[in-house]
């Protein structure tokens, strides 16, 4: 790094209007990202045209600071509302509700914004230590290594099934079925849709994720309407530095997930946090409580690992001109309109650009934690609003919400639909995260596995040896078959017989 | 239509005077509606716009439509003297934005910010609709389509990677995307005219096909001029041939013309997607008028040019009758090209598209 490198990494810092602009870019981003519906890939679109005029370093000032805020927002309704903000808090809720529900939602929020400061700090230092050796890590990335991916994800099912394993398969099977509705992208061919147009650009993932998390939930506390609602205790909500020590190894493994699913072009937070998720339940033995009751241990993986991914979706913008992930998509328009050229020479033509952006995530998160823990103790009072009071104002701004996603009502439709369906999962003891998961990763799986086999010449024998063939494939395939092996019966009796052998 | 409600109400509400004043309250508030609709309607055109404009872009945000569209409204909007609220409406191709630009008031304050898709639909059975349902506001440019490969090929030009292709026929991985996007449809027409097989691997776009080239999982691919320029200027990918009769300067590297060892290209090039602003056809004539000229003097500034010539297109700026014969001609040269690969559900003979 050399003195202008400096400099320019110090440029928003120094700044005093590009330092306001981050500060209101962020503190923006963490209320749109907080209202489910209204996207950070949105939100940045909407101020390309907004900042048109205006001097780049200023218009990306901006934007980074509703990117890092928008991320980070997700997490407080995921928390207070059951409603994860965007798709990359959906595993905050799995454990940030229940805490809530306990009567721990400062503490909650709390300790989410320290944690996604510390992930978002480890994928800015990834950015700026190691960015082309990530990006070129992630192009060997191929079809078959996203099909791995993805079902190692979807292995998640088997930790979200509540009482039956078979409720919970079932519903990441209709999550996956769900997903393929809409035109098939690589066929132009309609999936289930019936003939109608509208159901030609499928069911948009945000609406189930509303209507079965939010709506679904507000139903469920329709039962329990008169009950008061349970005191927050706000007293104590900046975490110790004893807490903190405690869960930063889980922090710093979770944020390395993130930063590498961040830094692949096909996958974004979303995936990154619920991979984070799955990778705490697995190995952390003695949890605070119980997984998906309320253990910190859940609400520190996802959160470390979707702020990561932010510096880990930058990685292949800056060194390559390839978006990591939808927002990054949009700043790349940007930076042309700006009269920026992104791409592999951009880091030779203007490397001034590079620590700019980098200095300028750093003030990003540092500001998102000040206004992170600034006001607390408000939001977690929004818990104790009486149910008939809370309850209509969820479902309102969950109709909102799916309006402004693609600003079409069908999804609107789908989202009640998604509720009422997600109220009676929940009264026959269905849980609703794997129809999600489902969703997410069914698209996924069907292109790559799809992808894969064209490019085997169709033949699945050939498919099955690229899988061992490839050292990164095999890998991701050996850590498949461990992680199915590991939950079966088959496995303590291969460990029974591993030490019979070292005894004898 | 008041007395039967009630009656069939007073069995569940047993205070009919709630009954009634919710009746009422209703409407009232249905009333209002109504007139708030019919003053809507009446807006005439003579002082358009007086009110902000509706920009649907077809495409999501981050994509070569959604940056075109949202760098031409900010050009656009000063002359018009009204904010263009842009949205994006993606799915099926376009089809969805599509529809309801060609369902919405015929006032010229809904606006279709677009691609070249609209004109693939009929023989795709995706939707009945294409540009012949709506007024071409602007076509504001055309971009280039090159042919990269990936640099550990053996290949130093197209022809031999076609005699590669001839030797080991299916082996070659070429990537593509979905029916109708630009790679595929250049491969397409790459199979017409050099007869040659190769393996697609289709991928959500130019993007992602480029990804997947640069990590080696594709050993070619036809994309757009805008997506691959870097990545040829840096020397990462192999710029084999432009899908055009004259060749193409990249800083330096010079692209040969794809009609340079295939003549038989020549009948099809210059190829490429196009972007550009539609609204609909029965909008009166005033405000296209204003439309048109607006969309003409905002592609003119340099701000707007810069950024075209930065994505590597070509400015067209073309509206009205001279748009039309562009868009008949683009139409009849692919729906033909892709009927003639077998790769159409209906004949473009049936659509009534005359053959080039």
């Amino acid at each position: 790094m050399s003195g202008s490198a400096v400099s320019y990494f110090f440029m928003a810092w120094t700044d005093l209007s590009l330092l306001l602009l981050t500060a209101g870019g962020t503190f923006a981003g963490i209320y749109i990202g907080a209202i489910p519906g209204l996207s950070v890939t949105m939100a940045v679109s909407i101020l390309i045209s907004f900042t048109f005029s205006w001097d780049i370093n200023a218009a990306l000032a901006l934007m980074v600071g509703v990117f890092c805020g928008g991320v980070y927002g997700g997490s407080r309704s995921a928390i207070l509302l059951n409603i994860p903000g965007a798709p990359a808090s959906i595993a905050t809720s799995f454990d940030g509700f229940p805490l809530a529900q306990r009567g721990e939602a400062g503490q909650a929020i709390g300790v989410s914004t320290l944690i996604s400061g510390i992930g978002g700090y480890i994928g800015i230092v990834v950015l700026a230590v190691a960015a082309p050796t990530v990006a070129e890590f992630a192009l060997k990335f191929a079809p078959r290594d996203y099909l791995l991916l993805a079902l190692m994800g979807l292995l998640l099912v088997g930790s979200l099934s509540g009482e039956s394993m078979a409720k919970g398969v079932f519903a990441g099977a209709l999550g996956v079925t769900l997903g393929m509705v809409g035109m098939d992208p690589m066929t132009a061919e309609g999936r289930f849709t019936f003939g109608s147009v509208a159901l030609l650009g499928g069911i948009h993932f945000v609406t189930a994720m509303i209507g079965l998390f939010g709506v679904s939930e507000a139903f469920f506390q329709l039962h329990s309407i008169h009950l008061k609602p349970i005191k927050q205790d706000v007293s104590k909500i900046i975490p110790s530095w004893q807490v903190i020590l405690k869960y930063l190894p889980l922090s710093i493994r979770t944020s390395i997930i993130g930063v590498i699913i961040g830094a692949l072009p096909g996958t974004g937070g979303d995936i990154a946090s619920l991979m984070a998720y799955d990778h705490a339940k697995r190995t952390v033995k003695n949890p605070s409580r119980p997984f998906g009751e309320g253990a910190y241990e859940g609400l520190i993986a996802p959160e470390s690992a979707n702020n990561a991914a932010i510096g880990g979706a930058y990685i292949p913008m800056l060194t390559l001109g390839i978006p990591g992930d939808a927002v990054t998509a949009v700043f790349i328009g940007a930076l042309y309109i700006h009269g920026l050229r992104p791409g592999p020479m951009m880091m030779i033509d203007t490397p001034h650009m590079f620590w700019f952006m980098v200095g300028n995530l750093v003030l990003a998160n540092t500001f998102m934690v000040i206004f992170g823990m600034t006001g607390i103790k408000i939001f977690a009072k929004i818990v104790e609003i009486k149910k008939g009071i809370l309850i209509p104002s969820i479902i309102v701004l969950s109709v909102v919400g799916t309006y402004a996603i693609n600003n079409n009502m069908t999804d609107v439709y789908w989202m009640m639909g998604f509720g009422i369906f997600g109220y009676l999962m929940k009264m026959f003891g269905y849980q609703v995260a794997p129809v999600i998961l489902g969703i997410i990763l069914g698209p996924l799986m069907d292109q790559s596995y799809r992808r894969a086999i064209m490019s085997t010449e169709n033949s699945f024998g050939l498919f099955l040896l690229d899988l061992i063939k490839n050292p990164l494939t095999c890998v991701l395939t050996v850590a498949v078959l461990f992680m199915i092996v590991s939950n079966t019966r088959l496995w303590p009796m291969f460990l029974g017989l591993f030490k019979m052998k070292k005894s004898a | 239509m008041c007395e039967e409600v009630k009656f069939t109400v007073r069995p569940i509400f047993y205070d009919e005077e709630r009954v009634k004043e919710m009746l009422k309250k209703l409407s009232v508030s249905f009333l209002v509606v109504l007139v708030s609709c019919v003053f809507t309607m009446t807006v005439n055109a003579a002082g358009y716009p007086e009110r902000s404009l509706q920009g649907i872009i077809m495409w999501g945000a981050g994509g070569g439509t959604d940056g075109v569209s949202r760098a031409i409204a900010p050009n656009v909007e000063p002359i018009l003297g009204q904010q263009i609220v842009m949205v994006n409406k993606p799915g099926g191709t376009g089809a969805i934005a599509t529809q309801f630009v060609h369902s919405s008031n015929s006032d010229g304050y809904t606006l279709l910010f677009g691609a070249e898709n609209p004109q693939l639909y009929g023989v795709l059975e995706l939707s009945k609709l294409s540009y012949d349902d709506f007024y071409p506001v602007n076509i504001l440019a055309r971009g280039q389509v090159v042919i990269v490969a990936n640099n550990d090929m053996p290949w130093k030009s197209l022809k031999e990677l076609v005699d590669d292709a001839q030797k080991r026929p299916g082996k070659i991985k070429m990537g593509s995307t979905g029916p109708g996007g630009v790679p595929y449809v250049v491969g397409k027409l790459m199979q017409t005219v050099t007869g040659f097989d190769v393996a697609p691997v289709p991928f959500d776009g130019d993007g992602p096909g480029i990804t997947a080239l640069l990590g080696g999982h594709v050993d070619f691919i036809p994309v757009n001029l805008s997506a691959a320029s870097e990545h040829i200027r840096a020397g990462r990918v192999k710029a084999l041939a432009v899908v055009d009769s004259k060749e193409l300067n990249i800083s330096g590297t010079v692209v040969p013309p794809i009609t340079k060892d295939y003549p038989g290209f020549g009948k099809y090039v210059p190829w490429g997607p196009f972007f550009g602003v539609w609204c609909k056809k029965d909008v009166p004539q005033e405000a296209i008028q204003k439309l048109v000229d607006a969309f003409k003097k905002g592609a003119d500034s340099e701000r707007f040019k810069e950024f075209i010539a930065s994505k590597e297109a070509i400015q067209m700026n073309i509206s009205g009758d001279e748009a039309t014969a562009f868009l008949k001609k683009w139409q009849s040269v692919t729906t033909w090209l892709l009927h003639d690969a077998g790769a159409t559900k209906v004949s473009p003979a049936d659509l009534g598209i005359p053959k080039p």
